[in-house]
């Protein structure tokens, strides 16, 4: 998956994960805050994102990740393992 | 003062809503089937009473649903049958409606499958605990229905929800609600919780391919109990209040006993359910002659059905040959928490219509269960006062009272 393909995904995702926020709406530069996820909702979005991309946030990382951007950049640079996809 | 139902709800494998269910129990049909939900083919017991096509999208928001476990889920189906039964609680204070609700196992399915993805090293979903905490189906009720009274959470086993019920009659008794949720639920067709079970030898194992005739309880050829689940819910609330409100009356539930064996942590003993017979009855200010029926706990396990049939003839001598039982288990298994909170409305049901529900698969009786246990067929007879009984384990014994004045 290219960098381009991983933004599309990823913002095609939280888009679907957001209530009430026009999918249009969703950049890399949206904070996840105002895009109407409170701190629970937050962390249960990292958790279907890794479901969904096959990656595993590190615990004390995932504290950092605040925009749709965060969480490309980490799938960028986290690629997949074969025991994440299996 | 006098406690009254004006509201029912229950979902259950064989029916979702009361009339559904209802209609289905004097009918005897059976919920019984192979398990759905999971490949059960390493289970010794491969069958369950499970509610097939369960959604709770009509009452929850996805993100909700995501933030429950089925047993909230079944739970909040059920309370709200049971609002829309008793219509509109609004006459009363938020701080006066109290959620009293019993679950077994609570959050058991969010258990096992999030103890699976550990073991998997597998990160868990954040809301792992809120769904697995045992009070978790109240607080969702509470904050569903904004019912900002007392709330808790029951949990003495297979008698939760009795108990529940019994401490919802207590809350308005002792004036700390005017109106009370009451009832069990429980989600745990589940594979490690039926290999615990299978290991106490308590699940039938021997109808996996006959699934239908499986749960027989005083039958001569029973086997263990079939695992069930379901919710049942009670709106609960004073006698004058509910008048007032026009509000229609179901049943009183006129007494409560609850007493432990303080003997085995799971072998039931006859004792400890004659006193909470007895204690339900003293509570009602009825004598035992007076009783017409009793839905019996009657799990289908070898040794519980004939204990409580020597609880009943102990309880109640001579008249113990005259009143009816039936057994609600032979047709949907058993729910563990949820058992006597559903135990309860066809309790009710049996009063409000006059007609007893059959126990099923019950052909030939086993020798010493000898009483009248309404075998196969239903049967209409006028019924005044009903007991629903409850025996979980830990000794636990609840028994109560529902009247129809």
């Amino acid at each position: 998956m290219t960098t381009v393909d991983i933004e599309a995904r990823v913002i095609q995702f939280i888009a679907s994960k957001a209530e009430n926020i026009d999918a249009s709406a969703v950049t890399a530069a949206s904070q996840f805050k105002d895009l109407g996820f409170d701190s629970m909702d937050t962390v249960q979005l990292l958790f279907d994102a890794e479901e969904e991309f096959g990656v595993t946030f590190d615990g004390d990382e995932v504290r950092n990740l605040r925009t749709v951007g965060d969480i490309i950049d980490y799938i960028s640079n986290h690629p997949p393992t074969a025991s994440d996809k299996a | 003062m006098r406690v009254v139902v004006t509201g029912m709800g229950v979902i259950a494998p064989i029916g979702t809503g009361v009339e559904q269910f209802w209609n289905a129990a004097v009918n005897g049909v059976c919920g019984i089937r192979k398990i759905n939900s999971f490949d059960a083919s390493n289970q010794r017991s491969q069958i369950a009473g499970e509610i097939i096509g369960f959604d709770p999208a009509s009452l929850m928001s996805a993100k909700q649903i995501e933030q429950s476990d089925r047993f909230t889920q079944l739970a909040l189906c059920a309370a709200n049958f049971a609002l829309k039964d008793s219509g509109d609680l609004d006459c009363y204070l938020p701080q006066r409606v109290a959620v009293s609700l019993g679950s077994g196992m609570g959050g058991f399915t969010t258990f096992e499958s999030s103890a699976t993805r550990k073991f998997q090293k597998k990160s868990l979903p954040p809301f792992t605990v809120p769904r697995i905490m045992a009070n978790s189906a109240a607080a969702w009720i509470a904050a569903k229905y904004g019912f900002k009274g007392v709330n808790l959470t029951t949990s003495t086993a297979c008698s939760s929800g009795s108990n529940a019920i019994g401490v919802g009659l207590e809350l308005i008794r002792s004036g700390r609600a005017d109106a009370v949720i009451a009832g069990g639920a429980e989600a745990c067709v589940l594979p490690l919780t039926m290999s615990g079970f299978e290991a106490l030898f308590a699940l039938s194992t021997g109808f996996n391919n006959d699934p239908q005739h499986a749960s027989r309880p005083f039958a001569k050829d029973r086997d263990g109990f079939v695992i069930g689940e379901g919710a049942g819910i009670l709106v609960l609330e004073k006698e004058d209040h509910a008048k007032q409100r026009g509000a229609q009356i179901h049943a009183y539930l006129s007494g409560y006993g609850c007493t432990c064996d303080a003997v085995h942590i799971v072998a039931p003993e006859m004792d400890g359910q004659v006193a909470a017979m007895q204690a339900a009855m003293q509570d009602a200010h009825i004598q035992p002659e007076s009783v017409d029926y009793i839905n019996a706990h009657a799990t289908s396990t070898p040794l519980g059905d004939i204990v409580e049939t020597k609880a009943i003839k102990q309880c109640f001598g001579a008249h113990a040959y005259k009143l009816s039982i039936s057994a609600i288990k032979s047709m949907i298994g058993h729910s563990i928490g949820a058992s006597a909170a559903i135990g309860s409305i066809a309790t009710i049901m049996a009063l409000k219509t006059g007609t007893i529900h059959p126990t099923i698969n019950l052909i030939e009786p086993d020798s010493e269960c000898d009483l009248d246990y309404t075998p196969n067929r239903a049967v209409k007879k006028p019924i005044q006062i009903g007991l629903c009984n409850a025996f979980g384990f830990g000794g636990n014994n609840s028994t109560l009272v529902f009247t129809t004045n």
